[in-house]
């Protein structure tokens, strides 16, 4: 080998152990600067990508669209009458349960985001959102939507945010299945055949679980608070020492746009 | 020389931006063009071995940097086996041994047959791939290799080697701007025989 070669693959081979021996919080500064440097590019790339999908929804259905425009102004002042109504349900709510002593325990801020983009990851299940820190938006985050729970914040930036998915195999929930005493931790699988699907670990050997069950955060472990819907059972593994079971989860991970993310709890007074 | 190599870090700082973009293919389960590993694959052949180490650790830190997920975090009386994870800069030491894979048919590309480092470089990028599932296998344990992950690796791997001569086609545009001569013996034309007396 030529010395200069020689050379050339120890400074390599002293990077990459430098690299490999870095910590969890270094890690994450390099990541945050990475996205730094990017988001500028990324935050151009992804309003073109968004200005030529509604151009070409704008050629394609500008009829449809102006059907459903008409369409959504009824359904909004319709909706507004009905929210003026649920606001006044809501505060004689609030009324009978201060009168119960009905103590509220947790809170939660919750802000609305858009799924700008899935992540370029081969083995790993992420997406971007359209929210960071300046929203308010703190690591580990919990990311719901109407339908259950999707996933965590992973890698957060100023504006944008990265979502660990529930489907990927690195994001575990303690969960709970619906009217019977059995929790287990829930996580995605490794290998994603056709719709994803969600394994249930750890239940009791004999779980007294069937088919159609749903399936629950239990708000134990400190990441995710408690009852989100999670999905429902589709198939039971019993194994020698305990019982597995295949989830369905709630959420379409196909055709999720818009996500809600909750704010980090605050103790009530 | 200088020229090239700063070109070709640009190349590859275009290519990670792009590569946000380019959407995976869902009918294929999920197999995508990795634009980044194509550009550095392609690169690697045309550069001596320590511009390819260059680009390799560039490359490796770039993925990294992108992918890595964080820890579980959590309570662990809870969640009592998280999940591991790789560690940042194993796509140095990934990126670094598909370079030299590349750099093993050198001799090849230099007669003129790139079509050998296209077609490497699909079985590179199948290596790399497959090296990475077993990586995540190992530290997380449980070996899963079935007909779906081999048929996202194979996939992934064609739709990168197609685009290939695309990429060679740049390089060699990238060089002849910056004056650097990655042409090679196989098609230089041979140099009229003289006459001796």
């Amino acid at each position: 080998m030529k010395p200069l070669n020689l050379l050339a693959l120890l400074l390599f081979l002293g990077g990459a152990a430098w690299a490999l021996t870095q910590s969890e919080r270094s890690v994450r500064e390099i990541q945050a600067s990475y996205y730094r440097a990017i988001s500028p590019f990324l935050t151009a790339g992804s309003a073109t990508e968004t200005r030529a999908r509604s151009f070409i929804d704008e050629v394609e259905h500008s009829k449809k669209l102006e059907a459903e425009v008409e369409a959504m102004r009824s359904d909004y002042g319709r909706l507004k009458l009905i929210e003026s109504q649920l606001r006044t349900i809501e505060a004689e709510n609030g009324r009978l349960r201060r009168s119960l002593d009905f103590k509220e325990r947790t809170k939660f801020g919750v802000i609305a985001a858009r799924i700008t983009r899935r992540q370029p990851a081969t083995w790993w299940h992420t997406v971007e959102i359209d929210r960071g820190e300046e929203s308010g938006i703190a690591t580990a985050s919990t990311v719901v939507t109407d339908r259950g729970l999707v996933g965590k914040v992973d890698q957060l930036g100023k504006l944008r945010s990265s979502v660990i998915l529930l489907t990927d195999e690195a994001c575990q929930v303690s969960a709970r299945v619906e009217g019977s005493p059995e929790e287990g931790i829930l996580s995605g699988q490794r290998v994603q055949e056709g719709s994803p699907k969600l394994r249930l670990r750890f239940l009791s050997k004999d779980a007294r679980i069937s088919k159609g069950m749903r399936v629950f955060s239990t708000g134990r472990g400190g990441l995710f608070p408690p009852d989100l819907l999670l999905g429902e059972i589709e198939l039971l593994q019993p194994g020698p020492l305990d019982t597995e079971a295949v989830v369905t989860p709630s959420v379409d991970f196909q055709n999720m746009e818009t996500v809600f993310v909750l704010t980090p709890q605050k103790e009530a007074p | 020389m200088i020229r090239y190599t700063i070109s070709l870090l640009l190349l590859v700082v275009v290519s990670v931006i792009v590569q946000q973009f380019i959407p995976s293919l869902t009918g294929l389960n999920g197999s995508r063009l990795l634009l980044v590993a194509l550009v550095f694959l392609c690169a690697s052949v045309t550069v001596p071995v320590p511009v390819m180490l260059l680009l390799a650790f560039v490359c490796g830190f770039l993925t990294d940097a992108q992918n890595i997920i964080g820890r579980h975090g959590g309570d662990p009386e809870v969640y009592l086996r998280p999940v591991e994870q790789l560690r940042f800069g194993y796509s140095i030491v990934l990126y670094g041994v598909m370079g030299y894979l590349m750099h093993g048919i050198q001799p090849l590309f230099r007669q003129g047959q790139w079509q050998f480092s296209a077609m490497l470089s699909g079985v590179a990028v199948f290596l790399y791939l497959l090296g990475e599932y077993l990586l995540i296998n190992f530290i997380r344990g449980g070996l899963v290799l079935n007909q779906t992950v081999l048929i996202k690796i194979a996939c992934s791997s064609a739709i990168t080697m197609v685009f290939s001569p695309l990429i060679f086609w740049l390089l060699f545009r990238l060089a002849d701007k910056s004056r650097y001569t990655i042409r090679f013996d196989g098609l230089r034309k041979p140099k009229p025989k003289t006459l001796t007396a």
